[in-house]
């Protein structure tokens, strides 16, 4: 008994010290790994998610931010999945796989009534920031440039230009070729206010399609 | 052999809310004064980096608020007025002077940018110069302009990223509806550059209507010079200040350090607070052990026996607790960073809490010797007590 109640001291003393040990350890290790800036890939918020969500979903009452990534979800099987159904791949030194994405989670109360997302794509002088407002659904309820750079900038951004996309789904873009422009049905119907622009409107138009999907495979499709 | 280590740490686990608490004041206290630590390397760190960053020791500008406008430039805004580009040749004669640079600010209004619009602001620079002062700016893609007129643009890597611009892409100056074709994306540095689109300066002259003006003028000084004597006679010069980045930078420190008084007042009040409760929980340790150390003192321990044993308790209380907050405060060192940032007028770019291992060790030490001293008063009393006295009390 006297030799078992030795060891048990024993092994209890040889734990704290170790448990001591392990804390200055973890200490050092983080002191000496540092804290090292995350250089990522840029996003793609609202400038005043206050105001702007009160104004692309008048009926809500809050909302919550969620970041999700590419790499995050699925990785690359997840990428070549999104560029299947874009029709294009991701282009250049932005368009990355770790691209963090901004997803506003709307609240009217308690209750979530939608999802507003917005996506950076090139356009002919500079970046294209296009948000959408979308119900459970999946419907557009509202359509928003934050950000664009152009010449005709203003035609693209006006209200009457948006109105056109009120409505359409998924569905109604999944025909639409982003490389080639070539549209049908609903988006064919949707009017170029900028023929000038050509380049930023087609811009627009893909920024609509991966949105729709990126939202698809981030909140739609999951369980 | 049962260690006085042992007896010590048993000792404390008899009361664990106790000592659980006990630790919680001493972490909060060590996280006090890590984070504070850290602010104040973190912040000079990295407003020093700021400044190097510039490239040069002194700016030249034309007369206004000397302060507003370094301030501005150091947070990457604009000039306030413009001085006669002639200014350069007078002042690359002085023999302190080792380059210049000169530079034009602009800034264009953007109506597509944002629900109200934005800002979109340009450097016109001479690559030649200008890289001479700026050694660390390295190209991610292409390089600098290839002609003094020529409509091209080098951008800051958060610029390019922003406007998802390559080389070889075309951008657009709104408000006058220019187009211009990027020839390179520099590498991120950490400092107001990310941020900045550059054109020939001879080109933004003539795009911005301010032909042979600039607003700005880099000075970099020779080194073993004086730079105050070299600032007292650019003085002389009409119309034109003088800045010294170096004053720039003891403006702001002097600006914060009512701030960091008061945190450091904060910090010096935790430790207070923990060091009493540190006696607390040992004294009444003691106290409720009254007759086993007076056993203890009957089978042969000496007093010196019964002072080191206290005393070891109370080192374990403070290495623990000193650990945990460090720990505490490595997590957090973002968090209050962001709270920084956001409390202060001006905040440079980088970490502003900056906890090396240096740093780590000091308050380790200091949670330790503050420790080890609020345990010398109880384990001297422990040590006093009487043999018989104790073991025929009623206490403990």
């Amino acid at each position: 008994m006297r030799v078992f109640r030795k060891n048990l001291i024993h092994f209890e003393f040889c734990n704290l010290q170790s448990a001591i040990c392990i804390v200055v350890y973890l200490a050092l290790l983080l002191v000496l790994t540092g804290y090292t800036t995350a250089w990522g890939a840029v996003g793609c918020d609202l400038n005043d998610p206050d105001r702007d969500v009160a104004r692309l979903f008048p009926e809500s009452t809050g909302y919550k931010t969620i970041y999700v990534s590419v790499v995050q979800k699925g990785g690359e099987p997840l990428l070549a999945k999104i560029e299947t159904r874009l029709g294009d791949k991701f282009r250049g030194i932005y368009e990355t796989i770790d691209v963090p994405y901004t997803i506003y989670e709307i609240f009217a109360s308690k209750k979530k009534i939608g999802y507003i997302h917005g996506v950076n794509q090139k356009g002919q002088f500079g970046g294209i920031q296009v948000f959408l407002s979308l119900d459970l659904e999946g419907r557009i309820k509202a359509f928003y440039i934050q950000k664009m750079t152009s010449k005709y900038a203003g035609k693209l951004r006006d209200a009457n230009f948006g109105k056109q996309f009120l409505d359409l789904t998924l569905k109604d873009f999944q025909l639409y070729d982003v490389v080639s422009g070539k549209a049908s049905g609903k988006v064919d119907a949707i009017k170029n206010p900028a023929p000038e622009a050509e380049a930023d409107f087609r811009a627009a138009l893909r920024a609509t399609k991966k949105n729709f999907i990126l939202m698809d495979e981030f909140v739609y499709s999951t369980p | 052999m049962i260690t006085k280590f042992q007896v010590a740490y048993k000792n404390l686990l008899r009361k664990r809310i106790r000592s659980l608490l006990t630790l919680i004041g001493i972490a909060l206290s060590a996280w006090v004064l890590v984070s504070l630590l850290g602010f104040n390397h973190g912040y000079e760190t990295a407003l020093n980096k700021d400044i190097d960053n510039m490239g040069f020791q002194l700016m030249m500008m034309a007369k206004g608020c000397p302060y507003e406008a370094a301030t501005m430039m150091l947070k990457g805004g604009t000039g306030l007025k413009y001085m006669k580009e002639s200014v350069v040749n007078d002042v690359a004669k002085e023999p302190e002077v080792e380059k210049t640079t000169p530079i034009l600010m602009a800034a264009v209004f953007d109506p597509n940018k944002g629900e109200s619009g934005g800002v979109a602001g340009y450097f016109g620079i001479e690559p030649k110069s200008f890289s001479q002062m700026k050694t660390f700016l390295k190209f991610k893609q292409g390089g600098w302009f290839t002609d003094e007129n020529a409509y091209e643009a080098v951008m800051g890597y958060e610029a390019a990223e922003l406007e998802q611009r390559e080389v070889g892409d075309k951008t657009l100056i709104p408000e006058k509806n220019i187009e211009f074709k990027v020839v390179g994306i520099l590498e991120r540095t950490g400092t107001q550059d990310d941020g900045t689109i550059f054109i020939p300066l001879r080109t933004a002259q003539k795009v911005f209507g301010r032909p042979d003006e600039i607003t700005t003028l880099g000075i970099k000084v020779k080194k073993g010079v004086d730079s105050t004597r070299l600032e007292n006679k650019l003085s002389k010069l009409p119309d034109v200040q003088i800045v010294s980045l170096a004053e720039v930078k003891q403006t702001i420190m002097k600006l914060i350090s009512t701030a960091k008084v008061m945190v450091l007042s904060i910090a010096i009040i935790a430790i207070l607070i923990a060091m009493v409760g540190v006696i607390n929980t040992i004294l009444m340790s003691v106290h409720e052990r009254f007759q086993e150390i007076g056993i203890l003192k009957t089978i042969g321990a000496m007093p010196w026996d019964i002072f080191k044993l206290i005393w070891i308790e109370t080192l374990i209380l403070c290495t623990i607790g000193g650990v945990l907050g460090v720990g505490l405060a490595l997590i957090l060192s973002r968090v209050t960073g962001m709270v920084i940032r956001y409390v202060l007028p001006y905040a440079p770019i980088g970490g502003l809490v900056l906890i090396d291992l240096k740093l780590v060790l000091i308050t380790i030490a200091v949670v330790l010797c503050i420790g080890l001293l609020s345990g010398l008063y109880p384990a001297w009393k422990a040590g006093r007590i009487r043999p018989l006295e104790a073991i025929r009390s009623n206490i403990g």
